[in-house]
C-alpha cells in the first residue's frame, strides 16, 4: 500500500492537445480516490499516466517515495481493472487470475492460494476452469477485479470498471466494490463519469473538467460546497437549476419571482454583500424544494413560489418536477459545458425553450401527488441557496475562492 | 484459392435443394400434387447445373482422367497398374525431387510465418508501417517468372553482378585484410633462403636477433602488384631486432640476380612476418611498402622466422549460390522474400485485431515486452498465424516456376520438386505422361490433407 501523489502533470498529445493540465492530487494511503469528469476532461489519461500506461509530458507522479515517471507500468506494482475487463480470452479464469503471480516467479502453492482465496471473496469459485468468453459480464467484472486482488498490489487503478454493466449489477457491484476497499484497505484510484458512482464510493472526489482540476473534497462537501458552477452542476442528479438574478439588500430577484435570503447567509458567505445590486448567478438544488403543501411543519425561513408544472417524473418515494420559468437559460460557459455533457451523442438530448425560458427540476414528496399541467406552489429553502460569479462561475463566499 | 470455394458452395446447394423439396407434408390444401414451399427440383437442377457442368469439365473430368492416365505407360497404350507409382518410390532422381520437397515443406512455411510475424509486429509500432508494410508487400505483385530472373541474378557468382555475393564478399572483407598475395611462393631449390610449411613460407635457417634476413618471392605478376608498391630495400640488420625484405624476387626482362635485391625488383608490402620460438609466436611485424620488416622487442634466442599462411590465400569471392549444394536454399530465399508480405498483411490484419487492453493488462500485470509477446499477442493471434502456415504449405508443395527460373539447367536435377519434375517428365522433354499423371496424383494427395483442413477451417469460421 502507498500513497499518490501527482505533482504539476501534464499531458500533451501529439498534435498539442493539452489532455490533463498542471494537475496536483494528493492521495493518501488507504484512501478510495475517485476521479469524476465529462467524457475528454482527462481523467482516465491521468489514470493511465499513474498506471505508466502513458508517457508524462511534465510534472511528477510518486508511488510510495518513489518517482515513477519513468517506471514501466510492470515495475509500479500496481494493479488497474479496464472497463471492458481485458481478460485474456485464451486462458481460464483461472490462469487469467494467476498470470500476474506466475510471471513474478512466485510459489505455486502461494499462487493456488491467492487464486482460490479471490474466487472464494468474488464468488468465482465454480468458475474457475470456464474461459472468459463463457462468463456473463458480471462474472468477467469480478474475474477482472480478482486479477487484481490477488496481486496484492500497492494500489488499484479501475477505469470505469461499472459502466459496461447493466444498472442492477451496476448497483449491487458498487456495494461490493465498497465492501471490498474497506476489507482490503488498499489506495484505489477509481475513475467514471457517473457522479452517483462517484458519490457513493469516494472517500474523497477529485472533479476534473478540460485536464483542469476543479475540486477536491468528500462527497457531502462537494454537494453542499461546490467551489464553482461547474462542479455545482456535475455533482447531484437531477442537476442543480441556475439563473441569472438581482442581487437587492435582503433577497434575490429573478423571472417575477422574489426570495428573501436569511441574514445568517450574508455571513457564512463573505463578499457576498459586494453583489448587491448587481446580477449574479443563483444555484438551487431540487431536493431544496417542496410541494408546500406538505412542508406544513418547517416552512420557516422557506420561500413559497407558485408554478406551473409541464412534466412530472415520479420515482416512487419522489416525484421530480419539472416546471419553466420566465428567464432566460444561464449561460456561462460552465453552464454550457454541462448541458452539452448532459446531452451526450443525442442531437436533441434537450428539447429547445423558446421565448426566453429555461427547465427547472424541483423534488418533492411523492405524498404531492402533483400532476402535469396543474399549478403548484412550491417552497424553496433559502439557506441553501448557492451564488456564484456571472463572470468566473466561482462560488461566492468558498473558502477557496476568497482571498486576504 | 478457389477450391476452398467451390467445397463450400456445394453442399450448400444440395442443402437448398433438400429443404425445398421437405416441406410437401406438412401442407394440406392441395392433395393432388403435393404442394411445396420451394422451387420444383427440376428448376433447383437448372440452377446447379451450370456450375455443376463448369466443376466437372474443369475439376472432376481432368483429376479422373488423370488417376487414369497414371495407370499407363509412356506412350498411353499399355497398362501397366501401379507401377510408375512404384517409379517414384525407387527413381533415384524423383527421391531427390521428394527430399527438396521435404526440405522446402519444413523450412519455407515457417520462416516465411516467422518473418512475416515479426515484421507485422515491427510495423505496428513504427511511424512508417504502412509505407514499410508497402515496400514488403511489393514483391507480391511482381510475377513469380520475373522475382525468378531478379534472383537468378541475384544469386550471380560474380560479387560484381551478384548482389548477394556482393553483400557478403563486402562484409567478409571487413574482417579479413585483404592485402594477401595469392600464388607468392618461394623458388623451389634448395638455394632458396625458404621454404613452403603448411601454406606458411618458412626460412630454412634459424635466425638470432640482430640478423637481416631475406623472403625472394616469385609466382606473382608485376602488373596486378597495386601500383604503389615501391622498389625493394634491402634492410639493415639491428641488434636485438630481426629485420629482413620480402619481395619479388623478378626483374622482367633480365634475368637479375637469383635472391638478391635487385634495383629494379618490388618490395611486398602489407605481409605479416611472424619469429617463432618453441612452437609460439614470439614477435610479428608487417612489411612496409619496399618490402622491408623489423620484428622487436625480442629475448635472445633462435628464432623461426616465417610469413603465415593468410598472406597467401586467395580472396574470398562469395559463395556459390547456383552450385548443387545451396541451390535449394538460395530458391527458397527468393521464395521467402515474394511471400513474406503477404503473410506480414495477413498477420498484420489479425494483429490489429488483438484487443489492445489485454497487452495493456498483461503489462500492468508485470508482463515484459517479450512476455507480452510471447504469452498475449502469439496466443491470440495462432488461428491467424495457422492459416497462413497451412496456405503456405500448399503453396510450397506445389512450388514450381521459382525453381524452374533459378536453377541454371544443369544444377536442375538438384534443385528438383515434384511440380518441376512433373512437367518435365510430361512435357519438358521426358515424353512420358504416364509418370507424369502419377506425379501430379502424388502432389494431389500431398496436398489434400492441407485444403481440407483449411476448408474446414473456414467453414467453421462462418
Amino acid at each position: 500500500m502507498a500513497s499518490i501523489v501527482l505533482r504539476g502533470v501534464d499531458k500533451i498529445y501529439a498534435g498539442g492537445v493539452k489532455a490533463v493540465n498542471g494537475l496536483d492530487l494528493e492521495i493518501k494511503d488507504g484512501e478510495f480516490m475517485v476521479l469524476v469528469g465529462p467524457s475528454g476532461c482527462g481523467k482516465s489519461t491521468a489514470l493511465r499516466m499513474i498506471a505508466g500506461l502513458e508517457d508524462i509530458s511534465g510534472g511528477e507522479i510518486h508511488i510510495g517515495d518513489k518517482v515513477v515517471n519513468h517506471l514501466p507500468p510492470k515495475d509500479r506494482d500496481i494493479a488497474m481493472v479496464f472497463q471492458n475487463y481485458a481478460l485474456y480470452p485464451h486462458m481460464t479464469v483461472e490462469e487469467n487470475l494467476a498470470f500476474g503471480l506466475k510471471l513474478r516467479k512466485m510459489p505455486k502453492a502461494e499462487i493456488q492460494r491467492r487464486v482460490v482465496e479471490a474466487a472464494n471473496m468474488l464468488g468465482l469459485e465454480g468458475y474457475l476452469k470456464r474461459k472468459p468468453a463463457a462468463l456473463s459480464g458480471g462474472q468477467r467484472q469480478r474475474v477482472a477485479m480478482g486479477r487484481a486482488i490477488v496481486r496484492e498490489p500497492r494500489a488499484f487503478l479501475m477505469d470505469e470498471p461499472l459502466s459496461n454493466l447493466d444498472a442492477k449489477l451496476r448497483v449491487s457491484m458498487r456495494a461490493s466494490l465498497n465492501q471490498l476497499h474497506e476489507r482490503l484497505g488498499v489506495t484505489t484510484v477509481y475513475v467514471t463519469h457517473d457522479q452517483v458512482e462517484a458519490m457513493t464510493l469516494g472517500d474523497r472526489v477529485c472533479v476534473l473538467k478540460d485536464g483542469v482540476l476543479q475540486q477536491v473534497d468528500t462527497p457531502q462537501n462537494l454537494f453542499d460546497r461546490p467551489v464553482n458552477l461547474f462542479v455545482a452542476g456535475f455533482m447531484g442528479s437531477p442537476a442543480m437549476n441556475f439563473v441569472t438574478a438581482d442581487l437587492v439588500r435582503d433577497g434575490i430577484a429573478f423571472a417575477n419571482y422574489r426570495l428573501p435570503i436569511p441574514a445568517s447567509t450574508f455571513t457564512d458567505k463573505p463578499g457576498l454583500g459586494d453583489y448587491i445590486g448587481r446580477k449574479l448567478i443563483v444555484g438551487v438544488r431540487p431536493s431544496d424544494f417542496e410541494d408546500a403543501r406538505s412542508a406544513n411543519g418547517h416552512n420557516e425561513g422557506w420561500a413559497r413560489i407558485p408554478v406551473r408544472v409541464s412534466v412530472t417524473e415520479e420515482l416512487g418515494s419522489e416525484i421530480n418536477v419539472l416546471f419553466t420559468i420566465d428567464a432566460p437559460p444561464v449561460m456561462h460557459k460552465d453552464a454550457l459545458a454541462l448541458a452539452q455533457d448532459a446531452a451526450g451523442d443525442e442531437a436533441d438530448g434537450s428539447l429547445p425553450l423558446g421565448g426566453g425560458k429555461s427547465l427547472w427540476t424541483a423534488r418533492v414528496n411523492s405524498r404531492s401527488q402533483v400532476r402535469p399541467n396543474q399549478d403548484l406552489e412550491l417552497v424553496v429553502d433559502t439557506h441553501n441557496l448557492h451564488f456564484f460569479d456571472p463572470e468566473s462561475g466561482l462560488a461566492i463566499g468558498h473558502p477557496a475562492n476568497v482571498r486576504g | 484459392m478457389t477450391d476452398p470455394l467451390d467445397g463450400r458452395g456445394d453442399p450448400r446447394d444440395g442443402d437448398d435443394a433438400v429443404r425445398g423439396a421437405a416441406p410437401p407434408a406438412t401442407d394440406p390444401p392441395r392433395p393432388t400434387a403435393p404442394a411445396r414451399l420451394g422451387p420444383s427440383p427440376a428448376l433447383a437442377v437448372s440452377f446447379l447445373l451450370p456450375a455443376a457442368v463448369l466443376l466437372g469439365a474443369l475439376v472432376m473430368y481432368p483429376i479422373a482422367y488423370s488417376v487414369v492416365r497414371s495407370l499407363y505407360d509412356a506412350g498411353g497404350d499399355g497398362f501397366v497398374g501401379l507401377e510408375n507409382y512404384t517409379a517414384i518410390f525407387t527413381d533415384p532422381d524423383t527421391l531427390v525431387t521428394i527430399r527438396n520437397n521435404v526440405i522446402w515443406v519444413v523450412v519455407a512455411p515457417i520462416v516465411v510465418t516467422v518473418i512475416g510475424l515479426i515484421f507485422a509486429v515491427l510495423t505496428e509500432r513504427i511511424r512508417w508501417g504502412t509505407a514499410f508494410k508497402l515496400v514488403v508487400f511489393m514483391p507480391m505483385a511482381v510475377s513469380l517468372l520475373a522475382s525468378g530472373v531478379i534472383f537468378r541474378l541475384v544469386y550471380e557468382q560474380d560479387p560484381d553482378r551478384g548482389v548477394a555475393n556482393a553483400v557478403i564478399t563486402t562484409v567478409a572483407d571487413v574482417f579479413r585484410s585483404n592485402t594477401g598475395y595469392p600464388g607468392a611462393r618461394p623458388r623451389e631449390n634448395d638455394l632458396a633462403p625458404a621454404t613452403v610449411a603448411d601454406g606458411a613460407v618458412v626460412l630454412r635457417q634459424p635466425t638470432q636477433p640482430g640478423q637481416s634476413v631475406l623472403f625472394p618471392l616469385v609466382g606473382l605478376n608485376r602488373e596486378s602488384l597495386p601500383a604503389d608498391e615501391t622498389p625493394a630495400a634491402g634492410a639493415p640488420a639491428r641488434p636485438g631486432e630481426i629485420t629482413g625484405t620480402v619481395w619479388l624476387d623478378f626483374t622482367p626482362g633480365s634475368p637479375g640476380a637469383v635472391n638478391t635485391i635487385d634495383s629494379a625488383e618490388k618490395g611486398l608490402g602489407g605481409v605479416s612476418v611472424e619469429a617463432v620460438a618453441g612452437g609460439k609466436v614470439a614477435g610479428t611485424a608487417v612489411t612496409e611498402p619496399n618490402g622491408t620488416f623489423a620484428i622487436t622487442g625480442l629475448a635472445p634466442g633462435s628464432y623461426t622466422v616465417r610469413l603465415p599462411a593468410a598472406n597467401f590465400e586467395a580472396p574470398f569471392n562469395g559463395l556459390t549460390w547456383l552450385g548443387p549444394t545451396l541451390i535449394t536454399p538460395a530458391i527458397i530465399g527468393a521464395y521467402i522474400w515474394v511471400w513474406a508480405g503477404f503473410a506480414m498483411v495477413l498477420i498484420a490484419a489479425g494483429l490489429a485485431a488483438i484487443p489492445r487492453d489485454a497487452l495493456e493488462a498483461a503489462r500492468i500485470d508485470g508482463a515484459t515486452e517479450w512476455q507480452v509477446f510471447r504469452k498475449i499477442t502469439v496466443p491470440l493471434l495462432s488461428p491467424v498465424l495457422l492459416v497462413v502456415f497451412v496456405t503456405m504449405i500448399i503453396n510450397v508443395l506445389k512450388v514450381f516456376d521459382l525453381v524452374f527460373i533459378i536453377a541454371p539447367g544443369s544444377v536442375q536435377p538438384d534443385a528438383n520438386v515434384i511440380a518441376l519434375e512433373m512437367w518435365r517428365v510430361s512435357f519438358g522433354g521426358g515424353g512420358n505422361q504416364g509418370l507424369g499423371s502419377a506425379l501430379a496424383i502424388f502432389l494431389l494427395v500431398l496436398v489434400l490433407p492441407f485444403m481440407f483442413f483449411n476448408v474446414r477451417r473456414f467453414r467453421r469460421e462462418q
